[in-house]
């Protein structure tokens, strides 16, 4: 059991738009902060959308595959892959 | 800081983007087309036999440089990858029709910017379609549209396009019987091939680098309040005018403009059916090119369609003139409309309910 409680900061990357819309809405029905916005430059020179969340723990959503990579954000501005789709 | 250094240099890039593209319709180009990516594609495939329409055969050293900008910006940033399979004949159809908008308004997206800099006010009529196309690729975007995913491909995949490019480089500058380039007509202006190519080079990693894209920064205003895309679009916009003021090419007014007719509800109807293509491809004609350029073959094939839109609209009497859009693109037109719908209510709605049943 982990008793951290700090929270981290996350981008999840999305091939299409609207998974980032239902992810969104998947974070938000778990009382987590999230937003959905374009990919930042610095992580992918593919235009498509993300959302930043914060959680404990990175959220995924088992029931769909629409889900590019996920980062941690850390303190420095950089980026920390923890997850990229299969084929990609 | 981060996102600021971002909003910064696309704001550089747009302004030199501007300057250049403004810069190369007083070095030879045709008036307002500094760029045209629709324009330079046709003139291409005409170049290339694939449509006969004399006045408009030349090949656009501009799109060579795009391609291969990109390519090099990427290819150096890590950034290339062989990627694509995502519904590449929609793409196809999507970039077909997005040319007929194109060639009834007489520019792509990125023209518009030029046109509204040199002070023709007809273009201010394929804005506001420009806009309603994308708040109409917008509504099904936001109701779950999707071309599916992207992969990776084998290794070699995405190096096609520029290899296409180098070898149409090879055929501008051998020019082989074979290859048509117009005598008179827009075909006819022309930079220096060195000029074009050199322009194209800086646009295409500029435009890598930022992600610059016409169709984008209007999307992510509406979708996300998020200003960046656009500050892009408006810095050519301020950059291509004041570089016309200071040459001398600003002339506001709605009549004889240079490549430009004044019938304003289908120089709307064409924008419109422009935008909601582009919106459902995911960026407009110079972002396909650059994107084409990364190694992305939906990308490739979506320039392909372009090109093929273009050859068709000059075979069938679809694209207008300086005297007005033909009967047979205005039917064109709204087939178009009426097929990219379709294409966003398939990949929305009918997906979407398969998806339903099968969880």
């Amino acid at each position: 059991m982990c008793y951290n409680v700090d929270m981290n900061t996350y981008i999840a990357t999305f091939f299409m738009h609207f998974g980032s819309i239902r992810f969104e809405r998947l974070c938000k029905s778990k009382g987590l902060e999230a937003r959905t916005m374009p990919v930042p430059r610095s992580l992918s020179s593919s235009c498509g959308t993300c959302v930043k969340y914060r959680a404990e723990e990175p959220l995924f959503d088992p029931a769909h595959d629409e889900m590019e990579q996920m980062v941690i954000c850390n303190d420095d501005g950089s980026y920390t892959q923890i997850y990229k789709a299969k084929n990609l | 800081m981060e996102k600021k250094n971002d909003k910064l240099f696309i704001i550089i890039a747009g302004l030199i983007i501007g300057i250049i593209a403004a810069g190369l319709a007083f070095l030879g180009n045709p008036k307002n087309m500094g760029f045209c990516i629709a324009c330079f594609l046709r003139d291409t495939a005409g170049a290339l036999g694939l449509h006969k329409a004399p006045p408009v055969q030349y090949i656009r050293p501009e799109i060579i440089g795009i391609v291969i900008g990109a390519f090099v910006a990427a290819f150096a940033k890590k950034e290339f990858g062989s990627k694509g399979g995502s519904a590449p004949m929609t793409r196809f159809v999507l970039g077909f029709f997005a040319m007929v908008g194109c060639l009834m308004f007489l520019g792509c997206p990125f023209r518009m910017i030029l046109r509204l800099a040199g002070g023709d006010l007809n273009a201010v009529l394929g804005l506001v379609g420009f806009v309603i196309g994308i708040f109409c690729g917008i509504f099904f975007l936001k109701n779950g549209y999707s071309l599916k995913r992207t992969y990776s491909l084998t290794a070699g995949e995405g190096y096609w396009m520029p290899i296409l490019e180098v070898v149409i480089f090879v055929l501008l500058i051998a020019r082989p019987a074979f290859i048509a380039f117009s005598e008179e007509g827009p075909g006819s202006m022309h930079a220096a091939v060195i000029l074009s190519l050199a322009a194209g080079l800086i646009v295409g990693v500029l435009a890598q680098r930022t992600r610059l894209c016409m169709v984008g920064g209007m999307r992510d205003l509406v979708l996300f309040k998020e200003t960046r895309l656009l500050w892009g679009f408006i810095a050519i916009l301020v950059a291509a005018l004041v570089t016309n003021l200071v040459l001398g090419g600003f002339k506001l007014g709605f009549t004889e403009q240079p490549i430009a007719h004044t019938d304003g509800l289908w120089n709307c109807l064409g924008m419109l059916l422009v935008g909601f293509a582009c919106v459902l491809l995911g960026g407009c004609p110079l972002r396909q090119l650059v994107m084409s350029g990364e190694g992305n073959a939906d990308s490739a094939v979506t320039v392909l369609g372009l090109m093929v839109g273009a050859a068709f609209c000059h075979n069938f009497g679809l694209a207008s003139s300086g005297e007005g859009p033909t009967p047979a693109g205005k039917i064109a037109v709204i087939i178009g409309i009426v097929v990219v719908a379709l294409i966003g209510v398939v990949n929305t709605y009918v997906k979407a309910s398969a998806a339903e049943e099968a969880a």
